[in-house]
């Protein structure tokens, strides 16, 4: 047994120690945004409102941004749908066979590179189609928002009462109106947070557009069949230019980029629950 | 109550968000222009400079033209034309016949021809330092891994006035298939057997430095370049504008006559007048030498030197191209290979093509169907 | 399952469940079908040597796999080093000794940290990290430690797998802390009242209670692992992206993710190298696989034990 005086000297050490590594683990967060947001402002404040609006070329990232939505709005349209159901079946039936396999599918897919997902739907859609696309783009994106999705479905759902479940039975109601008409309503809360963190995730996706999307940042989108830009791949062209001006660019539009996360990401913090990305 | 209140408020929310991202969506339509054609440029980033250039002044005169500008490499360039991903490919090299014929099967005429001349230089960064003279051993012997200091006795003997540093040299080269390394592989063969026998040339070559752990790798030229920036004690290849743009020092590389020569538009119009050019007709596009303007004989002739070429398709039967796509790529290209090539529209670090060479683009350009 | 038993429910929900299995397989055949003929053509050499020996002559290309594929696993190794004692002491501060208000605070950030865009995290990796490690932990680590082999190599760049190690590390910290965090909280409270009872102090009694959620460490710093083997844009812009195998922390390197972006766009102009890139994306796509099966299992298997 050691004396009293070192294991209080221990145990101070190691509260320090605690606290000193949990500051270092969070301050990295705190010097990106501040990286960003001190590099990013003087380039859009002497932009103005046409960096948000003109081409690159003139200086803007206007196009990117426009593609950016584009692809956040398909790719919830292909993917959440999906998601839903999905999320919906594991929760429905968490011990049966083909349950549980979705649930560790789920799980697999939210860990999978998302390079692999990029070079799949080129070799799927872009070859094929003979062009690249802000619908193979929507496509590659759409399954890396699938499982996150999908799997806060199954969680908020499960969170519901057992009772609830109960009396909506015993009224005798079949199981779909139960299930989409009762309980999916009444974790509609959860849900809605899983939509927002896919959305989170997929405005930052940079590799699954590497090979699908093309890029178009001297005129704005006219079709989803054509090639569109966004702001996470044209961040990863700028930062591989040498030239000063380019860099300027990239951190202005990685601001314009975090600004759009934080958009999305606040919103679940302070009105909905907690979130585990 | 209660209940029903915050149930109408995440109502709300959600409708927000989906409105927000279903205008953003499509409001960009109906801003932009119904009438603008917009063309893509892919792969060579050896011309980097010349093609935004030629795509900013062009589409001053020009409004309804976007031309989108893509890098890549050149081995991306004929990759993404092959698929259709693009519609003028550009490659530094010719074409090799493999992949000619790759072209041919998908059923058009691919059609092939030299846009600008430029050159490859060797750049360095030693704070300090800006000149520095590399005879053809020494710069085979810092490619291969086999210098590996600066203050290497080789290096030293040839630029007795440098105050050289006892630093390691970091070989910077490229990450894609490009045709700088092309161009560059092929010189480095055409000085030395040892390079030819153990290397080889190509747009993609195993690099000896990676082996030892003193190669890095960058995306392009600006890749490379930027890389180059970040490194002390680095050295790397690149074309001749992207030195200007950025600064940076340059090795004067000792030609075909013996003589120590710095890249410049003198040295690399020497070059270029020192040899009478073969480039075949655009249609037979694989059977061009690269090697023809790589170290030319001349005493004032810079010996990295190279034609970048342009890709299109005859586009028979509208197979590419739609009609007012096959206008517009006709006009680029058409002003490219005459106004393009005048003085004011030369980006610094380029050579504009002899007459005799822009004339067979002109021919090729006659040749694409609309 | 017998058809009858099918009833309204399956009919909506079944055929998006099967949809994504059959993508999920789609998938896997995809790469595996497209990698065949580089396991035909170079055997086991894919993955086992280390050339990259890219020609338009096809009789002389030749590529192997090894620098990237150990870049990779040494980079994501260093970023689960980095990120093992920071998740751990995180997830204790913000259980046990942050003040409840703060408590959330913390949580809050680190979801942040785990959802920032990757590309932001390569910004600043590239601009920011990398000119930092090089200039205050690279050099006076060399200058002082090089007799050390993993600290041999001269810091002349900063591009290495030590500067993508550490910046997976950070971004895989929050990753892994969620995961402890959890697990931590759910240390049954009878067990903190034991060993504060006993008169331990609250190192000792922290020390029993990680014992306690070893397992679940174990897990989270595998699924880590996972979630560092497949990120691509930051890494290939910090590790250099160099055909080298070394323990040298300092030395550049390449990864399967970054020869991906890198060489795909370009690989149709080879013959034999698009089928190496897919023999790539196999690799990892099952080491991604193997990691996450276990790091899964070992958590679930936890989590029963825990609440019986």
């Amino acid at each position: 047994m050691s004396g009293y005086k070192t294991r209080r000297g221990k145990d101070i050490s190691f509260i320090i120690g605690i606290t000193i590594l949990t500051f270092l683990g969070i301050l990295p967060l705190f010097h990106i945004i501040a990286t960003v947001f001190i590099n990013g402002v003087p380039i859009i404040a002497k932009k103005g409102i046409s960096f948000l609006t003109n081409t690159l070329s003139n200086g803007g990232i206007g196009p990117a941004i426009a593609g950016t939505f584009i692809l956040i709005f398909l790719s919830s349209l292909i993917g959440l749908p999906v998601a839903l159901l999905v999320g919906i079946y594991a929760y429905e039936y968490p011990e049966s066979k083909i349950g549980r396999a979705t649930k560790t599918l789920l799980q697999i897919m939210l860990e999978f590179p998302t390079i692999l997902v990029g070079v799949f739907v080129m070799s799927m859609i872009a070859i094929p189609m003979g062009t690249y696309s802000a619908i193979a783009g929507a496509f590659a994106l759409a399954i890396i928002l699938m499982p996150y999705v999908a799997v806060y479905t199954q969680e908020a759902m499960r969170e519901i009462p057992f009772t609830y479940r109960e009396a909506s039975f015993g009224l005798g109601l079949s199981r779909v109106k139960v299930i989409f008409q009762i309980l999916v309503p009444l974790s509609k809360r959860g849900i809605l947070t899983g939509v927002l963190i896919g959305l989170a995730k997929v405005a930052g996706e940079t590799a699954p557009l590497l090979f699908t999307v093309g890029g178009l940042y001297e005129s704005y989108p006219a079709s989803i069949t054509e090639p569109v830009g966004a702001i996470p791949l044209l961040i990863y062209t700028l930062v591989q230019s040498p030239s000063k001006a380019d860099h300027m660019m990239a951190w202005g539009a990685s601001l314009i980029l975090l600004l759009i996360f934080l958009l999305i990401f606040i919103p679940i913090r302070l009105k909905l629950r907690e979130v585990r990305l | 109550m209660v209940i029903e209140m915050e149930k109408r408020h995440y109502i709300g929310i959600g409708v927000a968000v989906a409105c927000i991202i279903v205008i953003a969506a499509v409001a960009p339509r109906y801003i932009s222009n119904e009438h603008t054609v917009t063309l893509r440029t892919t792969g060579a980033t050896f011309p980097q400079y010349q093609i935004q250039k030629w795509i900013k002044v062009y589409e001053q005169k020009h409004p309804g033209v976007k031309i989108e500008y893509e890098g890549g490499g050149s081995g991306h360039g004929q990759e993404a034309f092959l698929q259709g991903l693009t519609h003028i490919g550009r490659s530094d090299p010719p074409v090799k016949e493999d992949m000619w014929n790759k072209f041919l099967s998908t059923g058009d005429q691919p059609l092939q021809f030299p846009e600008i001349v430029g050159a490859v230089v060797v750049a360095f960064n030693l704070p300090g330092i800006n000149d520095l003279k590399l005879s053809s051993e020494v710069l085979v012997g810092i490619f291969m891994g086999n210098i590996e200091y600066w203050d290497n006795n080789s290096i030293k003997n040839l630029n007795p006035d440098v105050n050289l540093p006892h630093k390691k040299i970091i070989v910077i080269h490229r990450s894609d298939a490009s045709g700088t390394t092309a161009i560059f592989t092929t010189y480095l063969s055409m000085i030395s057997e040892e390079w030819a026998q153990k290397v080889g040339a190509g747009k993609t070559v195993n690099w000896p430095v990676d082996n030892v752990g003193r190669g890095l790798a960058g995306k392009g030229n600006p890749g490379v370049v930027a890389i180059l920036k970040q490194t002390d004690g680095g050295i790397c290849y690149t074309e001749l504008s992207f030195a200007i743009e950025e600064n940076l020092s340059v090795a004067a590389i000792q030609n075909k006559n013996g003589n120590f020569v710095n890249p410049n538009k003198e040295s690399i119009q020497s070059a270029v007048s020192q040899v009478s050019s073969y480039i075949p007709s655009p249609v037979d596009g694989y059977k061009e030498d690269m090697k023809q303007l790589l170290n030319a004989p001349g005493n004032k002739s810079y010996p990295i030197v190279a034609f970048t070429h342009l890709l299109v398709w005859q586009n028979k039967d509208g197979k590419h191209y739609s009609a007012e796509e096959a206008e517009a790529i006709k006009d680029f290209l058409t002003w490219i290979l005459t106004e393009g090539q005048k003085e004011e529209n030369i980006a610094p670090g380029y050579v504009p093509l002899p007459k005799e060479v822009a004339q067979i683009g002109l021919d090729a350009i006659d040749m694409i169907e609309s | 399952m017998k058809i009858k038993r099918l009833d309204m429910f399956q009919i909506i929900t079944l055929p998006a469940v099967i949809f994504v299995f059959l993508l999920f397989i789609l998938m896997l055949s995809v790469y595996f079908y497209n990698a065949l003929p580089a396991f035909f053509r170079e055997g086991l050499d894919v993955y086992f040597k280390n050339t990259w020996q890219a020609s338009e002559i096809p009789s002389k290309e030749y590529y192997g796999l090894a620098a990237a594929i150990w870049g990779t696993v040494y980079s994501s190794i260093i970023g689960v080093l980095i990120a093992l004692p920071i998740s751990v002491a995180y997830s204790i501060f913000v259980i046990d000794y942050a003040p409840k208000k703060l408590k959330n605070i913390f949580i809050i950030i680190s979801d942040m940290m785990a959802g920032l865009p990757t590309i932001i995290y390569g910004i600043w990796g590239a601009f920011i990290l990398v000119p930092f490690l090089q200039k205050y932990i690279m050099i006076p680590l060399y200058k002082n430690l090089s007799f050390i082999p993993i600290f041999s190599y001269p810091p002349t760049t900063g591009y290495s797998y030590f500067s993508a190690g550490v910046l997976l590390g950070i971004m895989i910290t929050p990753f892994a802390s969620a995961i402890i965090r959890e697990a931590y909280q759910m240390v049954p409270f009878t067990y903190r009242e034991a060993a504060i009872s006993l008169g331990l102090t609250r190192y000792e009694a922290t020390k029993i209670l990680l014992g306690y959620i070893k397992p679940a460490i174990v897990s989270g710093m595998i699924l880590a692992f996972g979630r560092a083997v497949g990120e691509t844009v930051a890494v290939s812009l910090v590790i250099g992206n160099s055909f080298n195998m070394s323990v040298s922390l300092f030395a550049p390197g390449y990864t399967i993710s970054s020869l991906i972006a890198n060489q795909f766009g370009n690989a149709y102009i080879y013959r034999h190298m698009l089928p190496v890139l897919y023999a790539g994306g196999l690799a990892l796509f099952i080491i991604g696989l193997i990691v996450n099966v276990i790091g899964i299992y070992l958590l679930m298997r936890w989590q029963k034990n825990v609440r019986i």
